[in-house]
């Protein structure tokens, strides 16, 4: 076990490095660089040089890399250069935001949707199963910014039940005002649950269609006992994989849903980064996002190793 | 004389059962008609090649078939329908009354759950015990069937369990409760041959303990002559004869059957000619195709009548409690499919053309601790180690041993598939380079590997002359309409229409793609053939017919084969040489007759033993090698096979290698152990 972690963690660590790397040069390669971005186009060249020095723009590539990357470890993001206060300041807040929506929207997807898929899947071809699986269909191929839109024509426009757009004073939390909370949790739920419900219900269809079910069924055990001891620990094995993949999933739609409903957490900051150009905050989201990943990743491959005694790490 | 005669009525009684499925694809006649009756305390064997319907027979008994089926007929299970019976009825019959051993042990235990409570799981429904009651007989069942350490081994998981510690777990499942009827459909299929002895020897022990009915389903002859008391052959869904074992064996009275039996080349024959294998043409009555009022078999049968073609037969009453549905059942005899002639025997001594010396493949390299750092924690897999042996010229060395031996690691070595560590391997006196990628082009021309599973090394979306063209033009430098030609002519060689060239591998039944796979090994040139497995897979009709055209190749062109198998059996029947495989060592190899007859090696002895005999008379074997082959991660300080020889010595045996020790008969032959030849004779006498 603890080999398996020291080496997932050190696997982590590197695979953030290089993304560190890919995203300097990505935003090195980006037109016009942070002293062009303050002064704007009509700045001369001499003063453009003389900010660039001031800023140390002037020296080589590597140098800045090694400097970011170094700050950063300390917790050092840099400075925004839209918000002219320290990234991690703007970042802080903004990420409980996104972190709360994240987490009322996969405590809601992941356990209806597992319950779903196997329900469907035990009664595969029957009325409700072809019902549920033609639903998430449309789940599937209805993008985020549809479906939240669709949600605010009815339940706003129409219904007026709940508001339209989930503006916050900075400061407060969204838990004070949960009314806001619904519609974008809703919407991340909507394609979430689908993927993961479609899953089980695939899942659990091929493990009915096993020998160890055979066995069960012909060992004269009632249906309740083969579907809770046999099919669904076997059948939750590789949705697991899929719900983890599904976490990065969410972080793509999280900036869809964030500026679809206008709610203050990192997806929308990540969009005003990139519109105006702020390469610190830009650099620093990327960072957030890719380590996102990986950790949950490895939380996949742990609990896929607790359900499969195959590949138990001892 | 039988319970019958008292007066006591059978357990099980199939009447005219005929199973119909309706797929996408086509209605499939599985059972079209078959009939059986199994008594309390016999075992019925119910044999047949693949898709006979044995199976499905078997299973209908269980009231358990997919999709969409009709089922006709009766099968009464002590005096009640269960194809009447609702589908509650049917479950309290199943794991209660009714159990049944699978093909497959492997994937028939949950995966993810400990093999304990998968037995005491059905204990509690079946029989209302308590946990703490279940857990107790769960252990009991363990102990009966064999299984070392019973007490804890309920708390592994499947995949911690060798095969036949899996298989002998699903048997005690199915003993679990005390059935009436066991089924058991396949139960030593994909086993070692040691493995399926001691689960045979299981499968007689339980027939004398319990008083349950027992429905034996085997491809296999051999196994069926072992343990079965009465015997029901299927053909084409139907039983188209009956007897007890003996008189089945004896007195066949259907010329499938008589077909059937000599298919199978017997293991050894101490003192009769091994005879040439016939084989039956054309292939099974299809599934798919109607019911016709002919005989399904006259097709294929050599003695065949007009009356055949316009009627279908009866069973007919053959006396001794034998039946038959031939017409003629009186007049099928031996040597009816064609004379016995005895096999030819290659006498040349062959020029040396593969040479193979301290040959040794390690997989993987030693594992540390924390990926780069720290202590060596696992050390690679010792898969073949210091191999030694040779190939001659027009001849076949036969290489046997149990899975784990070693036996594909040294094809693939020779293949250069996967590289060699160690070892020099010569192709006439011309050095081979470990991966095939850097050998010369007449070098890789001159060595061609067929493998298991035919299925899987011919590419679905290529026509099957791609795979023989191929061959043609690469290898032997063709051209375009030569190959073609020449292409028809190795279809024709292996008995395939010529038409074939256009079809695509889908098309064809696993036996025409493994003739497909050996065309465009012959189309090479090779001058040496590695099958591995090759005929593993093949009913045994369609294994004689490809075992015939490899040994009519080599007659024709001189080629060698390094062949390998499993069965003994079909290693005697083809091979010149024999290299007898354990644990990457090599125990014994030499001419063919004189490794097995006697054999030497206690290795080789105990797979002689354990190997199944097509005969209820056999002598019964007692040598059994219990557990498997070792992990091969540690080097041996002593004998590699000290563990689990019979014939062990004592300490010597852990502490020193064996020596070499040449054969009584032959300078070729090369015995490894500790025991002297003489002694190792003696013992056989």
């Amino acid at each position: 076990m603890v080999r398996f972690l020291a080496v997932r963690l050190s696997l982590i660590i590197l695979t953030l490095l290089v993304v560190s790397v890919i995203i300097f040069m990505v935003t090195e390669v980006l037109p016009g660089d942070a002293a062009q971005q303050q002064l704007g186009q009509s700045a001369t060249p001499e003063s453009l040089a003389a900010l660039r020095a001031s800023m140390g723009l002037d020296r080589p590539a590597y140098v800045r890399y090694f400097d970011w990357i170094g700050s950063a470890l300390q917790g050092d993001l840099g400075e925004s250069l839209k918000y002219k206060k320290p990234v991690a300041e703007v970042i802080g807040p903004r990420l409980y935001n996104s972190v709360i929506l994240l987490i009322f929207a996969f405590v809601i997807s992941v356990p209806t949707a597992v319950i779903t898929g196997v329900w469907a899947g035990v009664r595969r071809n029957s009325f409700g199963d072809q019902f549920v699986s033609i639903m998430s269909l449309v789940g599937i191929s209805l993008p985020e910014f549809v479906t939240g839109i669709l949600f605010i024509v009815i339940f706003a426009s129409w219904l007026d039940w709940l508001p339209s757009s989930s503006i916050l004073l900075p400061g407060t939390s969204p838990l004070t005002r949960p009314s806001i909370l619904v519609l974008p949790t809703l919407t991340m739920t909507g394609v979430l649950f689908a993927y993961i419900m479609r899953m089980t219900r695939a899942n659990v269809i091929d493990v009915m269609e096993t020998d160890y079910v055979r066995t069960a069924i012909l060992k004269g055990l009632p249906m309740r006992r083969i579907i809770f001891r046999h099919i669904i620990p076997n059948a939750m094995l590789p949705t697991i994989s899929v719900i983890a993949v599904n976490i990065g999933w969410m972080l793509g739609g999280l900036i869809i849903v964030e500026n679809v409903f206008a709610y203050p957490g990192i997806g929308s900051l990540l969009l005003v980064a990139i519109v105006s150009r702020d390469v610190p905050m830009l650099q620093a989201l990327s960072l957030i996002i890719a380590m996102t990943y990986a950790v949950s990743n490895l939380f996949a491959d742990l609990s896929y190793g607790l359900l499969n005694p195959r590949i138990r790490i001892s | 004389m039988n319970e019958k005669q008292q007066g006591i009525a059978p357990l099980v009684q199939v009447d005219q059962l005929a199973v119909t499925f309706y797929t996408p694809t086509g209605v499939v006649h599985a059972v079209r008609d078959a009939s059986f009756e199994i008594m309390r305390g016999q075992v019925l064997g119910l044999v047949g090649e693949s898709g006979c319907g044995k199976s499905t027979a078997a299973f209908a008994i269980m009231g358990y078939l997919p999709g969409i089926h009709r089922v006709e007929g009766h099968i009464s299970f002590e005096g009640r329908d269960i194809t009447e019976m609702s589908a509650s009825e049917v479950r309290e019959l199943r794991g209660n009354r009714i159990a049944m051993v699978y093909q497959d042990p492997a994937t028939s235990l949950n995966p993810s759950m400990r093999v304990g409570p998968q037995v005491e799981e059905s204990l509690q429904t079946n029989l209302n015990l308590s946990s703490q009651q279940a857990h107790e007989r769960t252990v009991r069942l363990f102990e009966s069937v064999g299984l070392a350490d019973p007490a804890n081994i309920g708390r592994r998981y499947p995949h911690e369990l060798s095969g036949g510690m899996q298989q002998r777990i699903v048997i005690a499942l199915a003993l679990a409760c005390d059935p009436d009827l066991l089924i058991m459909d396949e139960p030593t299929t994909g086993l070692d041959v040691t493995t399926e002895a001691t689960i045979l020897d299981l499968v007689v022990d339980l027939k004398r303990r319990v008083r349950a009915g027992i429905l034996f389903v085997s491809h296999n002859l051999g196994v069926i002559a072992r343990v079965a008391d009465r015997v029901a052959v299927m053909y084409a869904g139907q039983v188209i004869e009956q007897a007890p074992v003996r008189e089945l064996f004896k007195n066949t009275h259907h010329p499938y059957t008589a077909g059937l039996l000599s298919c199978v080349p017997r293991p050894i024959s101490e003192d009769e000619v091994t005879t040439k294998l016939i084989s039956i043409p054309g292939v099974v009555y299809e599934a798919s195709r109607d019911d016709i009022d002919a005989c399904l078999f006259a097709s294929r049968c050599p003695m065949v009548q007009d009356q055949c073609q316009e009627e279908a037969p009866e069973m007919f009453n053959a006396g001794n409690e034998h039946e038959s549905g031939c017409f003629f059942w009186n007049d099928v005899q031996k040597g009816l499919w064609e004379k016995e002639i005895p096999r030819e025997e290659i006498d040349h001594e062959g020029s040396l053309v593969l040479t193979a010396e301290n040959l040794r493949k390690f997989y993987g390299r030693w594992q540390r601790k924390y990926l780069f750092f720290g202590p060596r924690v696992k050390p690679p897999v010792r898969a073949l180690v210091d191999a030694d042996f040779d190939v001659r010229s027009g001849r076949t060395l036969g290489v046997v041993g149990e899975s784990g031996s070693g036996k594909t690691t040294m094809a693939r070595t020779v293949a250069g598939l996967t590289p060699r560590n160690r070892g020099e391997l010569k192709l006439r006196g011309e050095d081979l380079a470990p991966e095939v990628e850097e050998r010369n082009r007449q070098q890789r021309d001159a060595l061609r590997m067929v493998f298991q599973n035919p299925t899987a090394s011919l590419n679905p979306q290529l026509p099957i002359s791609h795979t023989i063209l191929r061959s043609l033009r690469k290898l032997a430098g063709l051209n375009r309409k030569e190959s073609r030609e020449r292409a028809a002519e190795l279809l024709q060689a292996v008995g395939l229409d010529p038409a074939y060239l256009g079809r695509l591998p889908g098309e064809l039944s696993g036996g025409e793609q493994q003739r497909v796979a050996l065309a465009g090994a012959f189309a090479g040139n090779a001058e040496i053939i590695i099958a591995d497995e090759a005929v593993s897979s093949l009913d045994v009709s369609v294994q004689a017919q490809v075992l015939d055209l490899l040994g009519k190749h080599q007659r024709e062109e001189g080629t060698s084969y390094i062949f390998i198998s499993h069965d003994l059996g079909v290693v005697r029947y083809v091979s010149d040489d024999i290299m007898v495989l354990y644990a990457g060592h090599v125990a014994e190899s030499g001419p063919a007759d004189s490794v097995l007859k006697p054999p030497m090696h206690p290795y080789t002895e105990a797979l002689l033993s354990a190997a199944p005999v097509p005969d209820p008379d056999a002598k019964p074997t007692t040598i059994r090698l219990p557990g498997a082959v070792p992990t091969l991660l540690e080097r041996f300080q002593g004998c590699f096979f000290a563990g689990r020889c019979p014939r062990k010595l004592g300490p010597i045996c852990d502490q020193t290698p064996p020596p070499e020790r040449v054969g009584p008969d032959s300078h070729d032959h090369v015995i490894y152990c500790h025991i002297t030849v003489e002694e190792l004779k003696a013992m056989q006498q």
